[in-house]
């Protein structure tokens, strides 16, 4: 008997230990890359079926396009026209008159709202996630109650999405529904209402998630734009702030700031 | 044909001009992030709102130039993250900032990056890190 509870004792020690230290087995095979970790103790394992949290994107700290020049395909006719028209706020196309829609409080949209340097949260319901983001205080729908993507959706600016776990530490998220209002990023680049947009959250670790994003907009771009794989990290402690774009705040800053900096020089 | 070859190179050099803009800090080339200054004055405002916490004051660059500057900064969510809040700056407030100035030459700069750093009369400082 207390060679049987021993053994027991040492067994379940044992299954703890190793559970605290293994990698999120289904999530590792999926991986390309190992995410990097700068911690020195190992992080606690991904849950599973749980992206709940205040999430941020670690990246330059500052508004970034969808994916680097170099990685967009090329515009269709369609696409290109739109593009040229654009009078972008920044970047080295900016001008004092700038037409960029968040000048004005037109929501960033999705997936615009994305690749700002605030975080958003997930909140998990039933038959629904739901994603809130700092950036304007806006939040979104995921369904996952098992329903398709509607064939004719209105346009709206953040999209209708559903969602559906791949293995237990994927979010994989489709969306359509997109009006044409919203830029991929400050430079101008265009997308039609035709746009649909693939994402997909893979937890890793408790702390992290790799996420990577896929637009397909035929009327605009003539092959799908793939980003680059961005890491999120979990902020326990994070709370959403009130990121509102109020058009008077909006517009004094224009005028203090924005357009003085964007004026051709007088000399 | 020429117009259209000119059109084609001045595009492609805009692209590459924008390309080399994206990594930049706010995406903005209109700040010079490559040369930051140091500007030092007196505080005469200080706005906490979005979109961007700003700070105005009297200053000097380091070659004895005086200016009105405006200066803008992150939004007060992620100021707030990096321990400032709506009182770090008064007015009076006899200030030295670190920011990227405008590339036209204005007295506007922007101090929200991974640079950017407000240093008091007392010696205590108010630093940005976005990470």
């Amino acid at each position: 008997m207390r060679n049987r509870l021993a053994y027991a004792t040492v067994l379940l020690a044992a299954i703890m230990i190793f559970m605290a230290f293994s990698p999120a087995r289904a999530g590792q095979s999926e991986l390309t890359t190992k995410p990097q970790t700068t911690t020195k103790a190992p992080v606690a394992p991904a849950l599973k079926r749980d992206v709940s949290g205040v999430w941020q994107y670690r990246g330059s700290g500052s508004a970034e396009p969808i994916a680097p020049e170099k990685d967009m395909p090329p515009m269709t006719h369609w696409g290109q026209a739109r593009f040229d028209a654009e009078r972008p706020g920044y970047g080295s196309r900016a001008v004092p008159d700038g037409n960029d829609p968040i000048l004005q409080c037109d929501p960033a949209g999705f997936p615009r709202v994305m690749f700002l340097p605030t975080p958003f949260e997930f909140v998990q319901a039933p038959g629904r996630v739901l994603q809130f983001f700092e950036r304007e205080h806006e939040w979104r729908p995921i369904w996952t109650d098992g329903r398709t993507l509607p064939k004719d959706a209105d346009p709206t600016w953040y999209g209708y999405a559903v969602g559906h776990w791949e293995g237990d530490y994927t979010l994989v998220i489709e969306s359509t529904g997109f009006n044409d209002k919203t830029w991929l990023g400050s430079a101008g680049y265009p997308h039609s209402d035709e746009m649909r947009v693939t994402e997909r959250y893979q937890r890793v670790d408790h702390d992290t998630i790799l996420y990577n994003i896929t637009v397909d907009d035929p009327k605009a771009y003539t092959k799908p734009i793939v980003a680059p794989q961005r890491i999120m990290k979990l902020k326990p402690k994070g709370e959403i702030e009130e990121l509102v774009c109020v058009w008077s705040e909006e517009n004094a800053f224009t005028k203090r700031i924005r357009e003085p900096a964007a004026a051709h020089p007088g000399k | 044909m020429k117009l259209k070859v000119a059109k084609s190179f001045t595009f492609v050099m805009s692209l590459l001009a924008v390309c080399g803009s994206l990594s930049a800090h706010h995406g903005n080339s209109a700040y010079d992030e490559k040369h930051p200054i140091t500007i030092m004055g007196t505080v005469t405002e200080f706005v906490w709102s979005n979109p961007h916490c700003q700070i105005y004051l009297d200053g000097k660059d380091d070659k004895g130039n005086v200016a009105k500057w405006a200066v803008e900064s992150q939004s007060p969510g992620i100021l707030h993250r990096n321990g400032w809040n709506k009182d770090s700056i008064m007015p009076g407030d006899q200030i030295s900032i670190t920011l990227a100035p405008a590339r036209n030459g204005a007295p506007v700069g922007f101090s929200g990056g991974n640079d950017g750093k407000i240093v008091f009369a007392d010696g205590h400082v108010l630093k940005m890190n976005l990470r």
